[in-house]
């Protein structure tokens, strides 16, 4: 039996937590995630190199929220999740029991925000470096060219809205896209449409895009839908030095004003 | 089916010049759902109301757009009219032809067409408007001064005769600000104190006037009518009620050399202090930086002689919670030190001095009993200098600002001088003097003929000491920039007013804007002079900008009547066209999902937190909630909402959306 097995049995038998959102083997050679709560069930949980999938997005689901207290298996765009969602008043601190795997496959426990902000501040939080290449090659695009990539991967898009139940900071009940009283986003999946949806969503992740990946992860028409968030990244550090997702009671860098904030970006 | 009304102006010729009037009114006329439309010479003259009027009755309108000039211009009036008329004045829009048509296009087709367009789109817009109705906010008729001031003073006063309570909350242990400091005052050289004094006394005394002095701002809450505030009252460590104001305390205090700050350091004062005689209220408080038992732990002479027993060393700070309708900023400014000017000294010569402390050596009541003595050896200087613009008007020292009252002053510090010290010679060095005001030029003109001041139009580049003296070195410029040098026995720096220290601060707590020299933002620079931008907040005197002493009584009553106006009402009626963040029936309850970005970004603290709560008082959701007395309707919320969960009355998305497509679907 692994220790996260354990672990998580002793926690649900002392009623520490309800349930636990965890991994466990999917279809083929794929992993999913699971909701356990039960001893039995924890049998199923498992722990190995695939299982990268961002949990937290699970959280704030209606259909999870209401197994009762939660306890999640944590990577470090899970613990920046819960940052960022606890900064927008979704979740509470001590609300949710953490379990994070470190590299060497064991558990380290987050009971409180303040802990996970320490364990933020001195783990690598930033971009992977064919990540980054990649929006070095895109930031190196005229904007002509820039247009037309993201044009021609927007084609593909079905709007199956994958990305947006994938996203950890996409927890709105009614998204803008499903609002039709006035349409402002078109909801067929042509050319326009396809754009309006994208630039919103990129628009409505600036500054709370915790760089998890999921969206991109999650596209069955493989769109490198994460490139259009992660670029806003570095503007915003840049411009008002502000990171998503690192501080539970950070103030959001683009609803705040501050009188030495930058104002380069206005022609 | 809609049936509404186009009214389309000429506005004499600045419409019908350029924009063929009668053609707009005619096609507009033919659009779905116009009942009615017509134009006419001047649309909110008492005809053309009259004729608006009249055709909601003929016509049964249930809409109307005026295409006439800027809604900031004439909105009021023409929803005002549809009110008389019966009509839901909010159902009224005005589609701006005026200054977004015919004033910037030529007489032509395309001037016409466009004027037409902007009809069409207030058409579709005006079908889909709502009914509103007024907001009526509670009004707490109390009002709350900050600053004791001569600004202050005439607001509490003001508010106060017109028979409304006032809370004046002032930092100093007395009332009274800089003007108590002022020897005499320009034009008329009356003497400063015997026109303040009586005023202050008479905040004391007032019957509807609560004076806290020692006391600071701690937090304001609430909105227009509705303000919450904490306010501390820092330990005075006396009983006020015991303490007759005898003063035996503050001659047996054995601390003796604590820099008189009301002197501006020219004079001392003991632990246990009054500021100065004229004190409003005239009770000591304990400086408890300098006091020995303090410092110390033992001394307690002051209790020992008080005939009356009011000495309260363990004293603690008291925080009381007022609720107040409306606020008047009146915290005053203060002048640069000697210390700025590195130029000057950087504050080593005792002898410069600034303006502040000149007004103390002149004053009957300072350290020397109004005669001019330098601070040094107490001589009296036969020559002196004054300095004027002594980083004002300098953006090297970042103060690109006219500090507006120095060149008056420095007119009044020469004539004074002269007054005083008859064979002296003042001189003054200047940029340009700036008298503009009832009596001003008249003033500097007799310093400068009768009093023989010697006016040099030039910078000082330096002053230094030799054998003594005071070497000050600058140019004339109206001799062709030649160097100019005089050995003074005394230097005077008219130092550039600044906003008070913790304005700044100050802002933040009570939630109004500010420049970036701090002092406090109007609402409007010409026509909302004492407005701030946050409603029930209103400006009084020199924390706004540099001000003289008869601007500032002049701010402080155009203040108060804005005071006296919002409490003329019990309830307030405000503009509905607010924030609004919609609601549906459970389980959803509302599209807000509680992120509250809104909350941070919104410039006005309208946005509260609501909790829904089921029968057994458990949340169940919490979610923004627009305060409809402080919500200004600017919409930034509406922007940041990511879900469309707030909306706003008169300008919602889907009215913007059935704009935008009334035009794109030509």
């Amino acid at each position: 039996m692994s220790d996260l097995i354990k672990k998580v049995t002793a926690l649900l038998n002392d009623k520490t937590i309800n349930a636990f959102i965890g991994y466990e083997k999917g279809s083929a050679d794929r992993i999913r995630a699971t909701f356990i709560r039960n001893e039995d069930q924890a049998q199923k949980l498992i722990l190995n190199a695939s299982c990268t999938q961002n949990l937290a997005g699970y959280l704030l689901k209606h259909e999870v929220k209401k197994l009762g207290k939660l306890g999640i298996l944590a990577n470090v765009a899970a613990l920046r999740s819960i940052m960022q969602l606890a900064s927008e008043f979704q979740i509470k601190d001590g609300e949710v029991y953490v379990l994070f795997a470190n590299a060497d496959g064991s558990l380290t426990e987050f009971t409180d925000f303040k802990s996970i902000e320490a364990f933020l501040e001195t783990t690598d939080t930033g971009i992977k470096s064919e990540e980054q290449e990649m929006i070095a090659k895109l930031e190196a695009m005229t904007v002509n060219e820039r247009w037309l990539f993201w044009n021609k991967e927007f084609e593909k898009c079905i709007k199956c809205y994958a990305c947006r139940a994938a996203c950890p900071m996409c927890y709105c009940h009614r998204c803008t896209t499903d609002v039709n009283q006035p349409q402002w986003i078109p909801v067929a999946s042509h050319e326009l449409g396809n754009l309006d949806y994208h630039l919103m969503r990129a628009m409505h992740l600036a500054g709370r895009c915790v760089n998890c990946g999921e969206c991109a992860t999650a596209c069955p028409m493989d769109i490198p839908l994460n490139l259009l968030t992660y670029q806003l990244i570095s503007p915003i550090k840049a411009t008002f030095g502000a990171t998503a997702g690192m501080k539970a009671d950070a103030v959001y860098a683009l609803s705040t004003y501050k009188p030495d904030d930058k104002e380069n970006f206005i022609i | 089916m809609s049936r509404i009304g186009v009214f389309v102006c000429h506005c004499g010729e600045n419409i019908s010049a350029t924009v063929n009037c009668e053609k707009v009114a005619k096609i507009t006329g033919e659009l779905k759902g116009v009942e009615f439309s017509t134009d006419y010479k001047y649309m909110c003259s008492y005809p053309g109301q009259t004729l608006i009027k009249e055709a909601i009755k003929e016509h049964k309108l249930d809409g109307v757009v005026v295409a006439a000039c800027s809604p900031r211009m004439h909105e009021p009036t023409f929803r005002k009219a549809c009110a008389e008329a019966g009509l839901n004045p909010f159902l009224c829009e005005m589609s701006n032809i005026r200054e977004h048509c015919s004033w910037v296009h030529p007489k032509d087709d395309l001037t016409t067409e466009k004027a037409q367009d902007l009809v069409r789109v207030m058409v579709e817009k005006v079908k889909k408007n709502k009914a509103l109705n007024s907001i009526k906010v509670p009004v707490t008729k109390t009002a709350l001064v900050i600053g004791g001031g001569i600004a202050g003073i005439q607001a509490a006063l003001d508010i106060a005769n017109c028979g409304h309570k006032v809370i004046m909350v002032e930092r100093q242990p007395s009332i009274g600000g800089h003007m108590s400091q002022l020897s005499e005052t320009f034009p008329t050289l009356d003497c400063s104190q015997c026109i303040l004094t009586p005023r202050m006394v008479e905040v004391a005394q007032h019957p509807n006037i609560t004076l806290h002095t020692y006391s600071e701002v701690e937090s304001v809450d609430g909105f227009i009518g509705n303000f919450k505030v904490k306010i501390r009252k820092r330990s005075k460590s006396i009983d006020e009620h015991l303490c007759t104001g005898c003063g035996l305390c503050t001659t047996k205090c054995p601390q003796k050399k604590i820099p008189n700050e009301f002197e501006r350091g020219l004079g001392f004062r003991p632990a246990i202090y009054v500021p100065f005689p004229q004190a409003v209220p005239n009770k000591p408080v304990i400086d408890r930086e300098h006091c020995t038992y303090y410092i110390k732990g033992k001394c307690k002479i002051c209790e020992i002689v008080c005939p009356t027993k009011a000495i309260r060393f363990d004293q603690e700070d008291e925080v009381i919670d007022v609720a107040v309708g409306a606020i008047v900023m009146a915290t005053g400014f203060d002048v640069l030190k000697t210390d700025y000017f590195p130029e000057y000294g950087y504050g080593k010569y005792a002898d410069v001095i600034d303006g502040l402390a000149f007004e103390r050596l002149a004053s009957a009541s300072g350290p020397t009993q109004g005669e001019i003595r330098r601070p040094s050896d107490g001589k009296i200087p036969k020559k002196i200098v004054f300095v004027a613009c002594a980083g004002s008007r300098d953006p090297a020292k970042g103060i690109e600002y006219c500090s507006k009252i120095c060149c008056m002053y420095t007119a009044k510090h020469a004539m004074l001088y002269k007054h005083k010290v008859h064979d002296g010679i003042p001189y003054v060095f200047y940029m340009d003097i700036r008298a503009g005001g009832k009596n001003y030029e008249e003033f500097v003109r007799r310093t400068i003929v009768e009093d023989e001041t010697q006016y040099i139009r030039g910078r000082v580049s330096t002053i230094y000491e030799k054998n003594g003296k005071l070497i000050v070195k600058g140019a004339d410029t109206l001799m062709g920039a030649q160097p100019v040098e005089i050995e003074a026995d005394m230097v005077v720096l008219a130092t550039a007013g600044v906003a008070n220290h913790g304005a700044e601060e100050l802002a933040q707590t009570v939630h109004i804007s500010y420049d970036p020299y701090k002092f406090f933002a109007e609402a409007h620079p010409k026509l909302k002079p004492v407005e701030t931008n946050t409603a029930g907040i209103f400006l009084a005197g020199a924390c706004q900008a540099p001000k003289d002493i008869p601007e500032s009584v002049a701010a402080a009553s155009g203040a108060a009547v804005k005071v006296a106006a919002l409490f003329s009402n019990d309830e307030l009626t405000r503009d509905p066209l607010v924030a609004v963040v919609n609601r549906s029936a459970p389980p959803v309850y509302s599209q807000c999902v509680g992120c509250f970005l809104c909350q941070s970004v919104c410039p006005y603290q309208a946005i509260e937190r609501e909790e829904i709560k089921n029968r057994n008082g458990e949340v169940i959701k919490t979610l923004a909630r627009v305060n409809e007395g402080l919500c200004q309707g600017c919409g930034t919320c509406v922007a940041l909402c990511r879900t469309k969960a707030i909306d706003i009355h008169g300008y919602s998305n889907q009215q913007v959306y059935t704009e935008i497509m009334a035009l794109l679907n030509d």
